[in-house]
């Protein structure tokens, strides 16, 4: 007999050995955590879509399942900046996400504060996500204009103004996507 | 690890299974491409995949490898219905797909896939995509971002190498086939081209093994030999299988082996674990030691039915092996080594076929009071006798004195979760009891334990010198 049968065999024996494996693990009514599938619909919505609440409960509180929501949200992400480990201290006027400056204008003689983006890519990001500790807010991105997306931070809105307090936070995670 | 998989890649398998909640065959197809068990190229289901994705690229229009990941991860697109409901007609229209699947237009006759064969091969995508708690989604992410700015035969071809690769480093972590091959190899070698083998077979071919360094339980020995014979049963003149090895497979060949793998690999999907799963404990139908002895005495499905003396040398010896093997790991507790290889307190084969014997007693209990929960006695139609033996176990069902049968609602609802599962067990045990007789009445089962405790014995003090001076 050749080695390939062999070798077939032992493949077999494994994949006999993986039925039975997960065969035992199957009866499992509820789920603890929620699976890939459901994690990934959470991080294609568009803002202000419906959310499943169980899903938004588990990134809070589960850091399992967080990590591996931001790691479904930097793989389709234009650019993103991970959570950083230093702890936050003070506000700062502007950051760099990957090939993308973003900057702060505060101070105009009128109307609300701005996040200016700027940066090279083919796709311009449509959406921004930042998260902080277990907190997250996701903003729609306009078109931009001459190369760079303007966002007003306006007050009236309760969303942009997290985003603004939260991505000045240089330990926030930030994602374009 | 002697299963030729770790917990990684089992909770990987469970995952995409039990997220996709994928019928039997697709689990077991799906288990063989990732374990590797796939004639003639085991990289073949990697190849048909990066070539589904680049059709369905074509198809759905992607603009990026993002939305090939979102088809791929849809649980409403796990079933070959449901693929043909959303693609079919949007397919046909461009080339993409007909009624029977997915196409990919290339050179020549180009590439195909049925409706059902792609659901197979998102699962086979969703599981590359998010294993190792995906630790490689974003690589992948990216190779799908360059499959779709390009999705031809030639970008596909390009995805399946890189796929296969992949794959093969997967395998190299987490499947560690290579000492079940070496076993493997060796029990042809010891069979020597037969493919017919005895119990005697089996205990000669662990008693040389022990002589070796790894010293493999009595048990894990003959699971090896359960898979041979499935396989050679299935599979016949296995040197034929090493023929062909190249992509262009001949046509046909492939289907029916894969037909062939697929039951085999299924059969152990519905054992033994998911029947006493399937039987809760409230009631106490089975007790904790109940199940356990179910479990050790069926663990080497079939043999239980065709190789009555493996079982119960498994049953008895085995356990002995592994208490050895346990005290050994833990560095003490329980009897000295030296004392235990004597196999002084293995089971003898006489109270093994007794415990089985009330085992089917107390199933065959179980089963009156289940049949008399789910049909009452005053039923039209019904003959005395049958009305009598149903009244009968009611009246028994009041005498069982185990935790919970004195609820009725837990009792009705319990019986009526079990009683397809306690059908299955009393079968099996039942059928064990009657090879144990056929066995008894050509060799006093006496006999038959004090010849092989002198073999066990003779063979495990050898192996276990070292440790038991």
């Amino acid at each position: 007999m050749s080695d390939d049968a062999a070798g077939l065999l032992a493949e077999i024996h494994a994949a006999r050995g993986l039925l039975r494996a997960t065969a035992r693990a199957a009866p499992s009514p509820a789920r603890a955590h929620p699976g890939i599938a459901a994690l990934w619909a959470h991080a294609i919505r568009e803002p202000g879509a419906a959310v499943d609440l169980a899903v938004v409960r588990a990134i809070r509180t589960d850091p399992d399942t967080a990590r591996r929501y931001r790691t479904l949200l930097a793989a389709q992400a234009v650019a993103h900046a991970p959570l950083a480990a230093a702890a936050a201290d003070g506000r700062i006027a502007s950051r760099r996400i990957g090939a993308f400056t973003l900057e702060f204008l505060d101070g105009m003689a009128e109307g609300p504060p701005l996040l200016v983006i700027r940066g090279e890519n083919p796709r311009p990001p449509r959406i921004i996500e930042v998260i902080l500790a277990d907190d997250a807010v996701r903003v729609a991105l306009p078109e931009p204009i001459a190369g760079a997306i303007l966002l007003a931070l306006d007050p009236a809105v309760p969303d942009v103004v997290r985003l603004g307090a939260m991505l000045r936070n240089p330990a926030s995670a930030a994602f374009l996507l | 690890m002697t299963g030729g998989y770790d917990e990684r890649c089992a909770a990987d398998l469970a995952n995409v299974c039990e997220g996709r909640e994928l019928a039997r065959e697709d689990r077991a197809w799906l288990a063989r491409a990732v374990t590797g068990a796939v004639r003639p190229n085991r990289d073949r289901p990697l190849w048909d995949l990066a070539h589904a994705l680049a059709a369905l690229a074509r198809l759905t229009r992607a603009g990026a490898g993002r939305d090939l990941v979102t088809l791929v991860l849809d649980p409403q697109l796990a079933r070959a219905e449901a693929l043909r409901a959303r693609f079919a007609e949007a397919g046909t229209a461009t080339g993409t797909a007909d009624a029977r699947g997915l196409v990919l237009q290339g050179d020549a006759e180009g590439w195909r896939t049925t409706w059902s064969g792609l659901a197979r091969l998102l699962a086979l995508a969703e599981f590359v995509l998010t294993a190792e708690d995906l630790a490689h989604f974003s690589a992948l992410s990216g190779w799908l971002d360059e499959l779709v700015s390009a999705p031809g035969p030639e970008g596909a071809a390009f995805l399946a190498k890189r796929l296969a690769r992949h794959l093969a480093a997967y395998r190299n972590a987490h499947l560690p086939l290579a000492p079940l091959e070496r076993r493997f190899r060796a029990i042809l070698g010891f069979l020597d081209g037969r493919r017919a083998f005895t119990d005697d077979d089996i205990l000669g071919f662990w008693q040389a093994e022990m002589g070796g360094d790894e010293r493999p339980g009595f048990r894990t020995v003959a699971e090896h030999f359960v898979t041979f014979e499935a396989v050679s049963a299935l599979l016949g003149d296995l040197e034929g299988l090493a023929a062909a090895a190249s992509l262009d497979a001949v046509e046909g060949w492939e289907d029916r082996l894969d037909a062939s793998l697929g039951d085999l690999a299924v059969e152990p999907a519905e054992s033994l674990a998911v029947l006493l799963a399937g039987i809760g404990d409230a009631p106490k139908i089975l007790t904790g030691a109940e199940r356990d002895d179910l479990a050790d005495l069926l663990r080497l499905e079939p043999f239980h039915r065709t190789r009555p003396l493996t079982t119960l040398r498994a049953a008895s010896f085995g356990r002995v092996q592994s208490g050895l093997a346990n005290r050994l790991r833990r560095g003490g507790g329980g009897a000295e080594i030296a004392e235990r290889v004597t196999c002084a307190e293995a089971e003898t084969y006489r109270a093994l076929a007794d415990r089985v014997a009330a085992l089917a007693a107390h199933l065959d209990r179980m089963l009156r009071i289940a049949a008399a929960l789910r049909v009452p006695a005053d039923a039209e139609g019904l003959e005395p006798e049958v009305r009598g033996a149903l009244a009968a176990a009611l009246t028994d069902l009041r005498r069982v004195r185990r935790a919970g049968f004195d609820d009725p609602d837990r009792v009705t609802a319990g019986f009526a979760a079990a009683d397809a599962a306690l059908l299955r067990l009393a079968d099996e045990i039942g059928r064990l009891g009657r090879a144990l007789a056929g066995l008894a009445g050509e060799r006093p089962l006496e006999a038959a334990f004090t010849a092989d405790r002198a073999i066990f014995a003779r063979t495990l003090a050898e192996a276990y010198a070292a440790e038991a001076a």
